[in-house]
C-alpha cells in the first residue's frame, strides 16, 4: 500500500518542472516512505532513490527520510541494513548538505537516552561527509554538529576506574575516539591556512576543544600509562590539547590568560565563550598534573610564574565542592608549589587576590569538608604553601590566617608554625627580623589573647589555647633571659598582664562551673535511681540529626563529658603553671 | 631630550578656551626641567596643578621656558632623576609580580650570529624567539624549531613579555642584552634557571645548568 503511494507520488512528480512540488506531494513521500522503510521493503525505497528519473525529487525530499532510515539502522536487523546503509550513502551524496545537516542532528538531539552513544557512532561519519561537502562556509555548521554531538556525549556516564574504563559499558570512550577521527579533517583545514575564513573554522574548533576540556574531561579522573597502558580517555586529552596547538592556539597564553586578560576587551562576551576559565582550569589540571602534552610546554617559563597563572584555576577549583573539583584543586596546587624552591616567594605575591582567596578556601577545604582523605590532604598543602614563602611573606600570612580564619585547629596549627619559625631564626647566626626583636610582639599579641577576656571559651578554643601555652613556654626555656634574644622577657609583664591573669581566672572559673555541673549530674542521677526506672529526664533541648532524634545522653555519658572538659583544664593549667614556675626562677636574682 | 624643542601653540591659541590647562601643564612637565616646574608651583599631579594654577600663570610660565629654555635636559644629572622620581607611578592593582634579587650574573652569552644592534628590547617588550634547550651532557629536553623547514612556516616563534620574570631569569637578563636577529649561545647557572629543584617529573634534573641557543626574531 506504501509502496504503491510512494510509487505514485514519485511518478506525478517526475513531470514537475523546477522543483515545484507541492506541500501535499512533500507529505506524501515522506510518510509513505517511512512507512515503506519501517516495513521492511527498504529494497524497493531503494530502487526508487537511486533511479536516475527521480533525481530532483530525491535531492529535494530525499533528507525527510533520514528519521526512519537511522531508526531502522541502529536496530540493526540483518535484513534491512545494506539498502538502509545504500539509501543513505545516496542521499548524503545528493541532498542539500544543509538540510542533510538538520537533519542528521535532529537525530542526534532527539536521541533515547539509551541509543545515545550508537546513535553518534552511526552518524558520525554521514555528518562528516556532509560537511565536508559544504566548502568555504562550514565553519558555522562544523560549530553547530560539534556543539550538539559534544552536548550528547556529555551526557554518558563518565568511567572512573580502570576496569570501567577498559568496559566502557557505556560507551562513553568510544564515542571520545569517534569523535576524534571525525574532527580530523576540519583541524587539518584550519592548520593549513592563515586566511579570515579559516579563523572562523579554528573559532569553531576552539570552541569545541574548550568545551570538551570541561565535559567530559573535567569528570574524568586519568589513569597513568603505568595503570592503564591504552587509555582512550587519556588519548582523547591528548588529542583535544594537541588540536589547541594545532589551531594556533599557545599553552603559555592559554594558561596565563585568566591572570593577564585585559578587561574592557571589545567583544568580552566571546571572550567568555571562547576561553571559559572552567576550561583553562581543567587544561592546567591535564597539563601540570597528569603531564598530558606537557612535552609541549616550553621550558622556559618560571616556576613562579606558572604558580601565579595557576592560582586563578586552584582558586576556582577550591571554591567548589564537589569531590572531583577539590582534589583537582588541592592536586594542582601541590604540584605548582612543588617546583618552587622553600622560602622563595616573596611577599608582595600575598598582594595579589589569588594569594588571599586560596587560602581562605584550603581553611574551608580543611575544616568544613566530610572527605576525610581532602581534609587531611588541604592540610599538607597549607603546609607545603608555608614552606615556600620567604620569612616575611610567612609573617604577613600568619598574621592574615589569625585574623580571618576564625577556627581555633588552624589558629593553633599556625601558631606552632610560628613557634618553628622563632626556633629557626633563633638557630641562626643572625636571626631574623620578622620573628624576633621589633616585629615579633605584634604577631605575639596576636597569638597570646583570648578573645573574651576570661570568658573566652576555653574548651572551643582548646587548640588554640594549648598552642600558645606552648609557645610561651618554649620561649621562655629556649630564650634564656641574659641573652634575650627575642625581648620576650621584656615584653613578660605586659603577657602576665593582657594574658596570663585573664587566662588564669577563665580556668578558675571554668573548673567551678564544671565541678558544679559534675556535683549535680551526679545527684540528679541519684535521685532518679531512687525513683522509678521508667521515668525518663527532660532534657532543655533535643538534637536531631539526619530526620533522626538523638537519644538523651545517659547519666554516664553525661559524667564522662564532665570529667573531660575537667581534664582539660587541668592540662592547660598544667602548662600555665610551669610557665608562672619558669619565670619566678628567672626572676630570682 | 634635544634642546631643540619649537613652540607648538601661539599666544592666540594659548589663550582660547580649546587648549585646556592640562594640556598646557602636560606639556611644561615633560619638557621642563625640574627646578623650572619646582619655581613655577608646576610640580606634581597634572589635575591638582590645573586645580591652583591659573591659566594666564600658565601662559606666563610657557612663554618663560622658551625664552630661558631650561628644558629637561639642560641642567645637571641629578635635575633628571629628581624628575624621574616625581613621575606619578601608575597604581593599578597589579596582576602579576615580577621576583628580583641581587647578585652577579648568573649567565654567559657569545653570539653566535650579531644582530642588528639597533633594536634591543626593554623591559615590558613583546619578543619572539626561536630556541633549543639542552642539558651540559648535550641532551635536547626543548625546542620550537618544527624538524622540518616546510613546518616551520606552519609554526610560530615563541612570544612573551621580557624582563617581568615570567621566563627563567637567565632567559630575562640574557635577551635584554641581544637585538633583533640576533642568534646567541646563554649558558644559564641553575640559580637563574630551575636551580635545587629542577623541574619534577621532567626533563630538568636538580641543580642543572641550562644551555639554550636563542634566535631572537622579532621585538615588539
Amino acid at each position: 500500500m506504501a509502496l504503491e503511494q510512494l510509487s505514485d507520488v514519485v511518478q506525478r512528480c517526475q513531470a514537475i518542472q523546477d522543483d515545484n512540488y507541492t506541500t501535499e506531494d512533500y507529505s506524501v513521500f515522506q510518510i509513505a516512505g517511512r512507512t515503506c522503510i519501517e516495513d521492511g521493503e527498504s529494497a524497493q525505497v531503494l530502487s526508487i532513490v537511486v533511479d536516475e528519473e527521480n533525481k530532483n525529487i530525491v535531492r529535494c525530499m530525499g533528507w525527510n527520510l533520514l528519521g526512519p532510515l537511522v531508526q531502522i539502522l541502529l536496530k540493526k536487523e540483518e535484513n534491512n541494513l545494506p539498502h538502509c546503509l545504500a539509501i543513505l550513502t545516496h542521499l548524503l551524496e545528493v541532498c542539500s548538505p544543509k538540510e542533510l545537516l538538520v537533519g542528521l542532528l535532529e537525530q542526534v538531539e532527539e536521541a533515547h537516552s539509551d541509543s545515545i552513544a550508537e546513535t553518534v557512532i552511526l552518524l558520525l561519519q554521514p555528518l562528516q561527509k556532509v560537511l565536508l561537502r559544504l566548502g568555504g562556509r562550514k565553519a558555522s555548521s562544523v560549530g553547530m554538529a560539534l556543539s550538539t554531538l559534544l552536548g550528547q556525549v556529555a551526557r554518558l556516564p563518565v568511567p572512573q576506574t580502570k576496569e570501567q574504563e577498559e568496559d566502557d559499558v557505556f560507551s562513553l570512550c568510544r564515542c571520545c575516539s569517534a569523535l576524534l577521527v571525525f574532527v580530523r579533517p576540519f583541524v587539518e583545514e584550519a592548520k593549513q591556512s592563515r586566511t579570515p575564513k579559516e579563523d572562523e573554522l579554528r573559532t569553531e574548533l576552539l570552541k569545541f576543544s574548550m568545551k570538551s576540556l570541561c565535559e567530559p574531561l573535567l569528570e574524568v579522573q586519568l589513569k597513568d600509562p603505568e595503570t592503564l597502558a591504552e587509555s582512550p580517555l587519556r588519548n582523547f586529552a591528548t588529542e583535544i590539547v594537541g588540536i589547541l596547538s594545532d589551531i594556533g592556539e599557545s599553552l603559555p597564553d592559554l594558561l596565563s590568560h585568566s591572570l593577564l586578560r585585559r578587561r574592557e576587551v571589545p567583544g568580552f562576551l566571546e571572550e567568555e565563550v571562547c576561553y571559559p576559565k572552567e576550561s583553562l582550569a581543567s587544561l592546567a589540571y591535564l597539563l601540570f598534573v597528569q603531564h598530558i602534552a606537557m612535552d609541549t610546554f616550553p621550558t622556559v617559563f618560571s616556576s613562579v610564574f606558572v604558580l601565579q597563572c595557576n592560582m586563578e584555576y586552584i582558586n576556582l577549583f577550591l571554591s567548589r565542592t564537589e569531590e572531583s573539583r577539590l582534589q583537582k584543586g588541592l592536586d594542582l596546587y601541590e604540584k605548582s608549589l612543588v617546583r618552587v624552591e622553600d622560602n622563595s616567594l616573596p611577599v608582595q605575591l600575598m598582594e595579589l587576590k589569588s594569594f588571599f582567596s586560596v587560602p581562605q578556601n584550603l581553611v574551608k577545604v580543611m575544616t568544613l569538608c566530610p572527605i576525610q582523605h581532602l581534609r587531611i590532604k588541604g592540610l599538607k598543602v597549607l603546609q607545603l604553601s608555608i614552606d615556600k614563602f620567604d620569612t616575611e611573606a610567612k609573617y604577613k600570612f600568619f598574621q592574615c590566617m589569625l585574623k580571618t580564619s576564625h577556627h581555633a585547629g588552624v589558629e593553633g596549627y599556625i601558631i606552632k608554625n610560628i613557634k618553628n619559625q622563632i626556633d629557626f631564626a633563633l638557630n641562626l647566626d643572625n636571626g631574623n627580623e620578622w620573628f624576633m626583636g621589633a616585629h615579633l610582639f605584634p604577631l605575639l599579641r596576636q597569638v597570646l589573647c583570648l578573645p573574651q577576656g576570661p570568658e573566652t571559651d576555653l574548651l572551643q578554643n582548646l587548640d588554640r589555647v594549648m598552642e600558645s601555652l606552648n609557645l610561651l613556654r618554649y620561649l621562655l626555656i629556649r630564650d634564656k633571659a641574659w641573652k634575650n634574644q627575642t625581648g620576650i622577657w621584656t615584653e613578660l609583664y605586659k603577657i602576665e598582664d593582657y594574658y596570663m591573669k585573664p587566662l588564669r581566672t577563665g580556668l578558675n572559673m571554668s573548673k567551678a562551673h564544671y565541678e558544679a555541673e559534675l556535683q549535680n549530674t551526679k545527684d540528679n542521677s541519684k535521685k532518679t535511681n531512687a525513683k522509678a526506672e521508667s521515668q525518663t529526664q527532660e532534657s532543655v533541648c533535643s538534637l536531631t540529626v539526619g530526620n533522626e532524634k538523638m537519644p538523651n545522653m545517659t547519666p554516664e555519658m553525661q559524667l564522662q563529658v564532665l570529667h573531660s572538659a575537667l581534664h582539660t583544664f587541668d592540662m592547660m593549667e598544667s602548662v600555665l603553671a610551669r610557665i608562672e614556675e619558669i619565670i619566678e626562677v628567672k626572676e630570682k636574682p | 631630550m634635544a634642546a631643540e624643542l619649537t613652540r607648538e601653540w601661539s599666544d592666540e591659541q594659548l589663550k582660547s578656551d580649546d587648549l585646556s590647562k592640562k594640556d598646557v601643564i602636560k606639556f611644561i612637565q615633560d619638557n621642563a626641567a625640574h627646578s623650572f616646574l619646582a619655581e613655577h608651583k608646576l610640580m606634581g599631579n597634572i589635575k591638582n596643578v590645573a586645580k591652583t594654577a591659573k591659566k594666564e600663570q600658565l601662559i606666563i610660565a610657557y612663554n618663560d621656558l622658551f625664552e630661558s629654555k631650561r628644558f629637561l635636559g639642560s641642567e645637571p644629572i641629578e635635575d633628571v632623576t629628581e624628575h624621574v622620581k616625581n613621575v606619578k607611578i601608575d597604581d593599578k592593582p597589579k596582576e602579576v609580580v615580577e621576583v628580583v634579587d641581587e647578585g652577579p650574573p648568573k649567565f654567559f652569552k657569545s653570539v653566535l650570529k650579531k644582530g642588528d644592534k639597533t633594536n634591543f628590547p626593554k623591559k615590558g617588550d613583546n619578543v619572539s624567539c626561536w630556541y633549543t634547550g639542552s642539558l651540559e651532557d648535550g641532551t635536547v629536553f626543548d625546542t620550537n624549531i618544527p624538524a622540518t623547514a616546510r613546518k616551520k612556516k606552519q609554526s610560530k616563534p615563541l612570544s612573551f613579555k621580557v624582563g617581568l620574570g615570567r621566563v627563567i631569569r637567565g632567559w630575562d637578563e640574557g635577551i635584554l642584552t641581544m637585538s633583533k636577529g640576533e642568534t646567541a649561545k646563554l649558558e644559564i647557572e641553575p640559580e637563574w634557571a630551575y636551580g635545587k629543584k629542577g623541574l619534577p617529573d621532567s626533563k630538568i634534573p636538580p641543580n642543572a645548568k641550562l644551555i639554550f641557543e636563542v634566535e631572537l626574531v622579532a621585538v615588539d
